[in-house]
């Protein structure tokens, strides 16, 4: 059995101290560590950000869907957004001494170190990331 | 995110706090910095010690802070970086970027080295 929790917002990144509070909320309740709750809500405001900022364009009329569903061995989080889908293998290696003093394209790179799994489904209507952390490691 | 700065003689300190996620932040952050570089204090410290986590944005943030400030001839050094920011500095390899020390006190001493 799992606990499904939908939250949808503008494409406005002012938003993401909502999307924060969501998540912090339920995932108090969850058997993780301090450590592993920090994991999540950065990899969860990563996700926001790229559906705000890449996804959807900025566009404010682009709503970005998050849905957090707690399972039983599991956190799994998803945001969708409502862009045109994106290549995750043209995106610039961060850590390319050439790109180290770029301001942004780090998100994904951070996602897949804090989550267990993670996985990107561009789509025409909307580019789905899915991330899970799960119960097992620590707790 | 919360912002203070104060200054120690010819070094400045902002003190960050809380969740660096984006958004405001950047505008926060570059508000400040550029009040200290308008008003010639080129030697900035960025203590960390009240941040509970940041996400890329926040590193970004801080990235475009050292830029910044480097462009207008100064050097700006982070104090305090909390673990939680030290692993993201390490996956990411911008510990190779920063100058990070323990203390406020140590960070400033460093300018007189």
């Amino acid at each position: 059995m799992s606990v499904k929790s939908k939250l949808v917002i503008p494409s406005d990144p002012e938003r993401l101290v909502e999307v924060d509070a969501f998540a912090e909320e339920r995932i108090a309740k969850l058997r993780f560590t301090q450590d592993q709750r920090d994991d999540i809500a950065i990899s969860l405001s990563e996700a926001v950000n790229n559906a705000i900022l890449h996804g959807n364009g900025g566009d404010i009329k682009k709503t970005v869907t998050i849905v957090l569903e707690e399972r039983s061995s599991d956190l799994r989080m998803e945001v969708t957004d409502q862009g045109d889908g994106f290549a995750v293998e043209e995106v610039a290696d961060p850590t390319d001494p050439e790109n180290l003093l770029a301001e942004s394209g780090r998100g994904l790179l951070i996602i897949r170190h804090l989550m267990d799994e993670v996985n990107v489904t561009p789509g025409k209507t909307g580019t789905q990331v899915e991330l899970i952390k799960k119960y097992s490691n620590n707790t | 995110m919360k912002l203070k700065s104060e200054q120690h003689g010819s070094v400045v300190v902002i003190e960050l706090k809380g969740k660096i996620m984006g958004g405001p932040d950047a505008t926060l952050f570059r508000d400040e910095l550029k009040k200290s570089l308008d008003a010639g204090v080129t030697k900035v410290i960025v203590d960390l010690g009240k941040v509970d986590w940041m996400n890329s944005s926040g590193l970004g943030i801080l990235i475009g802070g050292l830029t910044t400030v480097k462009n207008a001839g100064g050097e700006m050094k982070l104090a305090r970086v909390t673990d939680k920011i030290k692993s993201l500095l390490m996956i990411t390899k911008l510990v190779q970027v920063f100058s990070s020390y323990d203390s406020v006190e140590s960070a400033i001493a460093s300018f007189s080295d």
